[in-house]
């Protein structure tokens, strides 16, 4: 435990003396979004009001996703490189699953914090360009933040140890863009009942238990998914994507 | 007791798309008793490596057992990961971090208190000179810095076998000279070491004992006085020699010649040279013998030399085949 949470300690610092770096790169993208969705397109008339509302809670879901996911590759990316700082890691006492089950918690941590810096800044921002006021369940939202975080990191842990890096590349453009894009975050899932069945489909993506955790803690007035399917869905999805990842990153570090 | 059992260890590295499986250690067994400076020699690819990094923990082995202090470091491995420490040949700094701060964060992982962790990187620090650098990153370090680095935070833990995978590889005479110096130091206050290389002369210099390694088995083991003593004979003649007939078989038959040994290696730069390596006994007039067989062959004597063997001899004499670097 001593080294789990000296490793823990490691990497929190120094995830903080790149927080500037970090954060813009997390807040950039819901900012711009709000500003063009929420204010420029609304003007043109080219999108309802109620999407200002909407998108609030996605946008801190696809944010929390993008900062577990790189709070943990980049990292790794080093660990795994040529010079395998990683050995480092595996030669403290600890098993080599909890040295992956830590790197889930320090991306968990740090994606957790981006969403929820996002938040009040999209609140404001959502406000003054559009005048449309959020007002958050704040005790229900910390839980499904850290479990959303979880599943974010644990995803990005996967994304790491089984895409080979000549590859990562490729990943924003085919797997991490369509995530955001089918991922509830600009749509509730409740409005999918116009899709039929095919929106059974959707739930392979873990961002729609995320958008719709995010949806029933900042914005309860807007139709959202039953809080059992989220609990239980949030809760398959990072119980198994923690699982494979571990054992992934095993059987990448252990020869 | 042993610090370092290691019993018929195998491993064989599955086969992964085209290439085929490979079979890097086939079943090594040796010991280290405490206070040792042992050493593992062979070329590259003689999976010296595979067998550090299977003691490390690092790599699963396919058969066979290894306990540090008694502690197999398959079934408990974080407990045996607290008596070891390894400087491994590819320099895995923590890229994030000063000197000093992965020090401290190394003595934290292994859990101790704050007090300690301090007391010990700076007196570490002093000892391997690191303390201009201490708080500059390890991209900043020269290579044999890095090195004192990694030995640093090894120690920091206190461990009891400290294990060197191919140290001096690619540092420049000096920082050879120093890391060797550091090394000598650390064994004679009672550190037990085993490092691996495969340059002769600093087996023949840290090592009070060790093991001859080639296509991942032992070929022969013992301190290096008693390896070079198992040589035929006790001398070594070589003798290179162009034109006439070929000498192999008319010096071995040569009184006090023990033995002789085509050398083989590097043949395009010798071309027309027959190179031998006659193991012998020290005897009036031998070389006088040595050279009648040689004119009377009609042959030209290119180079003569009369050594002490060296382990590059009985590395030789054992394998049939130079060190491949």
């Amino acid at each position: 435990m001593t080294a789990f949470l000296g490793l823990l300690r490691r990497d929190l610092l120094v995830a903080w003396r790149t927080a500037p770096f970090l954060l813009t790169s997390a807040l950039t993208q819901p900012a711009l979004v709000i500003l063009v969705f929420g204010n420029i397109l609304p003007r043109l008339g080219l999108v309802a009001d109620e999407f200002r509302t909407v998108m609030v809670p996605g946008l801190m879901a696809i944010t929390i996703l993008m900062s577990g996911v790189q709070g943990v590759l980049m990292p790794l990316a080093a660990d795994l490189s040529g010079t395998r700082e990683v050995e480092e890691r595996l030669l403290a006492p600890l098993s080599a699953r909890m040295v992956a089950f830590e790197r889930i918690v320090a991306g968990a941590i740090q994606s957790g914090i981006a969403g929820l810096v996002a938040l009040p800044v999209m609140m404001l921002l959502v406000h003054q360009v559009s005048g449309v006021d959020v007002k958050p369940d704040w005790a229900l939202l910390l839980p499904l933040v850290v479990v959303s975080g979880i599943v974010s990191a644990a995803f990005g842990l996967n994304l790491g140890t089984r895409v080979q890096p000549r590859f990562s590349g490729l990943l924003f453009a085919v797997v991490l863009g369509p995530m955001m894009l089918f991922g509830c975050a600009y749509y509730p899932w409740a409005s999918l009942d116009a899709l039929g069945s095919v929106r059974f489909v959707f739930l392979v993506n873990p961002l729609v238990f995320m958008s719709e955790a995010m949806r029933l803690a900042v914005t309860p007035e807007v139709a959202h998914m039953d809080p059992l399917g989220i609990l239980a869905g949030l809760a398959v999805f990072a119980g198994l994507l923690c699982w494979a990842g571990a054992r992934s990153f095993e059987s990448r570090t252990i020869l | 007791m042993s610090t370092l059992v290691v019993e018929d260890l195998r491993k064989t590295y599955p086969a992964a798309g085209k290439a085929a499986a490979v079979e890097a250690v086939r079943g090594l067994s040796f010991e280290v008793r405490r206070g040792e400076f042992f050493g593992l020699l062979g070329p590259n690819g003689a999976g010296k490596s595979t067998t550090i990094g299977c003691i490390t923990t690092l790599v699963r082995p396919t058969g066979g057992r290894i306990a540090v202090d008694g502690i197999d470091v398959v079934a408990r491995a974080a407990e045996a990961k607290r008596r070891l420490a390894v400087v491994p040949q590819n320099r895995n700094l923590d890229r994030d971090l000063s000197i000093r701060e992965l020090l401290l964060f190394h003595g934290l992982y292994f859990g101790l208190p704050r007090a300690a962790r301090e007391e010990r990187a700076l007196r570490l620090l002093r000892e391997l000179q690191l303390q201009d650098k201490a708080d500059s990153k390890p991209a900043a370090l020269s290579g044999g810095m890095q090195q004192r680095a990694m030995i640093a935070r090894a120690l920091m833990h206190d461990p009891a076998l400290l294990l060197l995978d191919e140290p001096t590889t690619g540092l420049d005479p000096q920082a050879r000279r120093a890391l060797w110096d550091l090394l000598k130091e650390q064994h004679a206050r009672g550190l037990t070491i085993v490092l691996t290389t495969h340059y002769m002369d600093e087996a023949d210099r840290l090592c009070e004992r060790l093991a001859i390694v080639d296509h991942g088995r032992i070929l022969t083991e013992g301190t290096p006085q008693a390896l070079r003593r198992s040589l035929p004979g006790g001398r070594v003649l070589d003798l290179w020699a162009r034109g006439g007939a070929p000498l192999g078989e008319r010096l071995g038959a040569l009184a006090g010649v023990q033995g002789v040994e085509p050398v083989t290696d590097d043949e395009a730069a010798h071309p027309g040279v027959e190179r031998l390596r006659l193991f012998v006994e020290t005897q009036d007039g031998l070389l006088d013998r040595v050279l009648h067989e040689v004119r009377a062959a009609g042959a030209e004597l290119d180079h003569v030399s009369l050594a002490q063997p060296s382990l590059e001899d009985v590395y030789i004499h054992l394998t049939g085949k130079e060190l491949r670097e």
